[in-house]
């Protein structure tokens, strides 16, 4: 996986930008699906007094933070900057932006009617030529909600009735007409596979493969042997002009970029001895995983991903739904962390999704009652630099460093308490969110003269 | 007839008496104490228990001879924490059938077998496993009591709850406890799809209930059978709750309508929109369960759900109760609280809601949830500010009783906490 970094760093004068916006509708060049997210134009911002939780493991206390064409341009006690708008932050915390590595908002919308189930493509054990984004309706009234609890980029994943369930999506937190306007620019994407229960229980209960946790991986194991054959004829139809290419097949070019290493695999896996499998089979076909999710037994193998390189994305407290979520324990985030592991929090839920910081404050406050020490300043990475990590973006977001994405939250004290709030909400240094603010607290069409939110405008 | 529909009215009215072993008297000594009694904490305060129950609360109270010494300084107290709408005891793993035994009727996947029908006459007691790994789990987190509510299976009216203690031995205190259903858009669905269908056969049925005769009542194809009937009968001539999960506004007030037409105490489960008819709620007095995370739009029962639901409807004077809405995790009432807080409500009614309200409303006891002389001793000594997230209970007292601060999941921690020790993992 190799990024431009000139693609990444969108930092553009806001001249510039308009100028850009405005040819963008006569130009033809543009990628198919490619991101037409653009910043907002967002004048210089100087956040002082704050307590900074920078999400490389340090707390600055008194801190500012001074945000230019929104980017980190510094990061101090004594910044100048007489051009800026200036917010005091005394007694406030900031804290880089909230990432959800796993999310379904847009693709499981609410309100939750059948006409707006379009997260699982439960048609076939590989929907790998599936992509979650073309499901994603940008009008959910959830990614407000989510917006309001300081989450600024989000993973919008296909659900985990298969196999292989398709490609997931990296999205920007923003108020849009399409979800190019929300992609993430420069993300990978992502590859969807589930272990355990749900493959084999949608595809067993209709007498088809697989039906069993042999069968699960014997259907892995077969489509990475395909994928790998596709491969080679991609690369020698590349290399010598008589050879035939192969048919397109969608769901052989996802697996090919997971092989090429441009796109990321995200791999739902409850059980400790399921993720040793499949970390074998990616050993035999030569890919890597970024991350279990739902990685509930991760306390038990937490060397072995340690020493994969392979993140893990875990629940605070859920457990007991099904045989494989009944070994959960609240130190599994502490004890992953501890292991020298990547550890993330994530929430699988938009009720979760509102409350990360809550998430985590749980996941810390067990690892604390257990006798293991952790601070604030290393848990929020759970919520942050660890998952922009797994999603490929960490030279992008997740910390508040210099020449970072200024993707930053505002909180009204400190955000591992439960009394804490989103006070302001920044994406790329465009104010998203001011709880403050009406005018500043987006509304979906949906919202719009019927929900809670809709109707008290 | 009559005289038999009198013993559930008895055992609702006093509960099944708990005898457990009786434990030596005990003081508590230093904490910061919230009785819930009254809205300030006693500081630096001793409390006494003495045969599973509080005996005395004070600044400077006479520790008796003998009394087990517990410093809880620098600790707050509290009563133990109750949930008000669960299936503890009676599910053990959701995703499997064969462990939960919560509902009735619902279709198997033999299409040939006719469900089971059951409505009121369904009654969850003779099913609560004491011995679940939930009870552990939820108790070691302050989780003392709660109600056990059944779901609807292919009947609007699920049938009667109970509720039970998490302590060890006997959990059973309060069977035939309420009875529980729902008249929401999922309740219309099993009564031909519209909503007016759900009210209209509640109504219905509690006339039928009324004038009740065995011998007279002669059901056809989709009425209540005659375990029904008897079950509603007796449920109209005990005065115990109807519970009714219900999230639309117009349709909260149905619920009011119907609990005053029948002298029915009405309590709402879930109420997403009850902040838009609080004043109606707090007029006729009907308590709401409410699941303060539950702020989503998820279906067009709930359009209109918001965070600031519970302290809206506090404002408003209904009677407010909390829910954490997920059995595993009832011990996540505290969160629940706290965000209460964070939205605007009271923090002394907060505690209140997942303590001494849901005793009150659901009739667990004189003092239960409390904190006062007489209340049955459950308590717990928190690290700090229950209601925060990076608090813990330290200990949890049921009936009188410490309970063991372990379960399942203390367990698997404390096996694979080192990876590199020497025992190996089957054996430790």
């Amino acid at each position: 996986m190799i990024r431009s970094r000139a693609v990444l760093r969108g930092a553009v004068p806001v001249a510039t930008l308009l100028l850009v916006s405005t040819l963008a509708l006569a130009e033809v060049a543009r990628e198919p699906y490619a991101s037409t997210y653009r910043p907002l134009p967002a004048e210089p911002l100087l956040i002082t007094g704050a307590t900074v939780l920078t999400g490389t493991g340090a707390r600055l206390e008194g801190t500012s933070v001074y945000v230019v064409d929104g980017r980190i341009a510094a990061v101090g006690d004594a910044i100048d900057a007489p051009d800026a708008r200036v917010v005091d932050a005394r007694g406030q915390w900031l804290t880089p932006g909230i990432i959800d590595v796993h999310s379904h908002l847009g693709d499981y919308p609410s309100p939750a009617i059948s006409s707006t189930q379009d997260g699982n493509e439960m048609t076939s054990p590989n929907t790998a030529g599936v992509w979650a984004e073309h499901s994603v309706w940008p009008q959910d009234p959830q990614f407000p909600l989510a917006l309001a609890g300081g989450v600024t980029t989000l993973q919008i994943l296909p659900g985990s009735a298969n196999l292989f369930g398709g490609r997931g999506v990296t999205l920007k937190n923003v108020p849009a007409r399409t979800v190019q306007d929300m992609k993430f620019p420069g993300a990978p994407a992502s590859l969807k596979m589930a272990c355990g229960e749900n493959p084999k229980r949608v595809y067993g209960e209709r007498n088809q493969a697989p039906s069993t946790r042999m069968g699960n991986v014997a259907g892995f194991r077969s489509a990475w042997a395909r994928a790998a054959a596709y491969r080679d004829k991609l690369v020698k139809a590349r290399g010598d002009s008589e050879a035939e290419p192969p048919e397109r097949d969608l769901a052989m070019e996802t697996l090919v970029g997971v092989l090429d290493g441009e796109i990321l695999v995200h791999n739902h896996c409850y059980r400790a001895d399921e993720m040793a499998t499949m970390i074998d089979v990616a050993r035999e076909f030569g890919y890597r995983i970024s991350a279990f999710h739902h990685a509930v037994e991760s306390y038990k193998v937490a060397d072995l991903l340690a020493a994969e390189g392979i993140c893990s994305a875990m629940w605070a407290d859920w457990w007991g739904f099904k045989l494989e979520a009944f070994d959960a324990i609240n130190e599994n985030v502490a004890l992953v962390d501890g292991a020298g592991a990547c550890a993330i929090v994530h929430s699988d839920s938009a009720r979760g999704i509102q409350r990360l910081n809550q998430e985590a404050a749980k996941s810390m406050a067990a690892a604390r009652r257990a006798g293991i020490a952790v601070t604030e300043a290393e848990a929020i990475r759970w919520i942050t630099a660890n998952a922009a990590q797994a999603l490929g973006i960490a030279e992008e977001t997740g910390s508040i460093e210099v020449g970072k994405a200024a993707d930053l939250v505002l909180w009204n004290r400190n955000p591992f308490s439960v009394y804490a709030r989103a006070e302001q909400v920044y994406i790329d240094g465009y104010r998203y969110y001011d709880r403050q603010d009406p005018e500043r607290q987006p509304l979906t069409d949906f919202d719009l003269g019927q929900t809670a939110r809709g109707s008290a405008r | 007839m009559r005289q038999r529909y009198f013993i559930p009215t008895l055992l609702f009215a006093c509960g099944l008496a708990f005898t457990g072993p009786a434990a030596a008297g005990v003081a508590i000594v230093g904490g910061t104490v919230h009785t819930v009694t009254s809205d300030e904490p006693l500081h630096d305060a001793v409390i006494l228990v003495d045969q599973g129950r509080i005996q005395a609360v004070g600044a400077s109270l006479q520790i008796p001879s003998g009394y087990e010494r517990v410093n809880a300084s620098g600790k707050l107290v509290t009563p133990g924490l109750i949930e008000p709408y669960s299936q503890l005891g009676l599910m053990e793993i959701g995703g499997e059938a064969a462990t939960v035994d919560a509902r009735v009727g619902v279709a198997t996947i033999d299409a040939s077998v006719e469900p089971y029908r059951l409505g009121p006459g369904f009654d969850v007691q003779y099913a609560i496993n004491p011995a679940s790994t939930l009870l552990p789990v939820n108790r070691v987190d302050g989780v003392t009591r709660a109600v056990v509510a059944p779901v609807p299976g292919n009947d609007p009216l699920a049938g009667w709850g109970a509720a039970i203690r998490l302590g060890e031995g006997e959990v059973l205190t309060h069977p035939r406890l309420a009875l529980f259903g729902q008249i929401d858009a999922g309740a219309a669905t099993l009564v031909g799809g519209s909503r007016s269908a759900v009210i209209q056969r509640l109504r219905l049925a509690l006339e039928q209930a009324r004038n009740y005769r065995p011998s007279r009542y002669r059901p056809e194809e989709g009425d209540y059978r005659h375990q029904d009937m008897a079950a509603l009968q007796a449920f109209l001539a005990s005065g115990a709750p109807l519970v009714l999960t219900v999230h639309r506004a117009s349709e909260i007030l149905q619920a009011v309508s119907l609990g005053r037409d029948y002298g029915i105490p009405v309590v709402i489960h879930g109420g997403a929109e009850a902040w838009k008819v609080a004043d109606a709620l707090a007029e006729a007095r009907v308590p709401v369960i409410v699941d303060v995370l539950d702020n989503l739009p998820l279906s067009y029962d709930q359009l209109g759900a918001r965070l600031d639901n519970a302290a809206m409807l506090f404002a408003a004077g209904v009677p407010v109760l909390f829910t954490a809405e997920e059995t595993h995790n009832a011990r996540l009432l505290r969160q629940v609280a706290g965000n209460a807080v964070a939205e605007g409500m009271p923090w002394a009614a907060a505690l209140s809601a997942v303590t001494r309200r849901p005793a009150e409303v659901f009739g667990l006891g004189e003092g239960t949830g409390t904190l006062a002389p007489g209340a049955p001793a459950d308590l717990v000594i928190w690290s700090g500010d229950p209601l925060e997230l990076t608090t813990w209970a330290e200990r949890v007292m049921i009936d009188g009783q410490w309970i063991p601060m372990e379960s399942r999941q203390t367990r698997l921690l404390e096996r694979y906490r080192d990876l590199e020790g020497e025992v190996p993992f089957g054996y430790r």
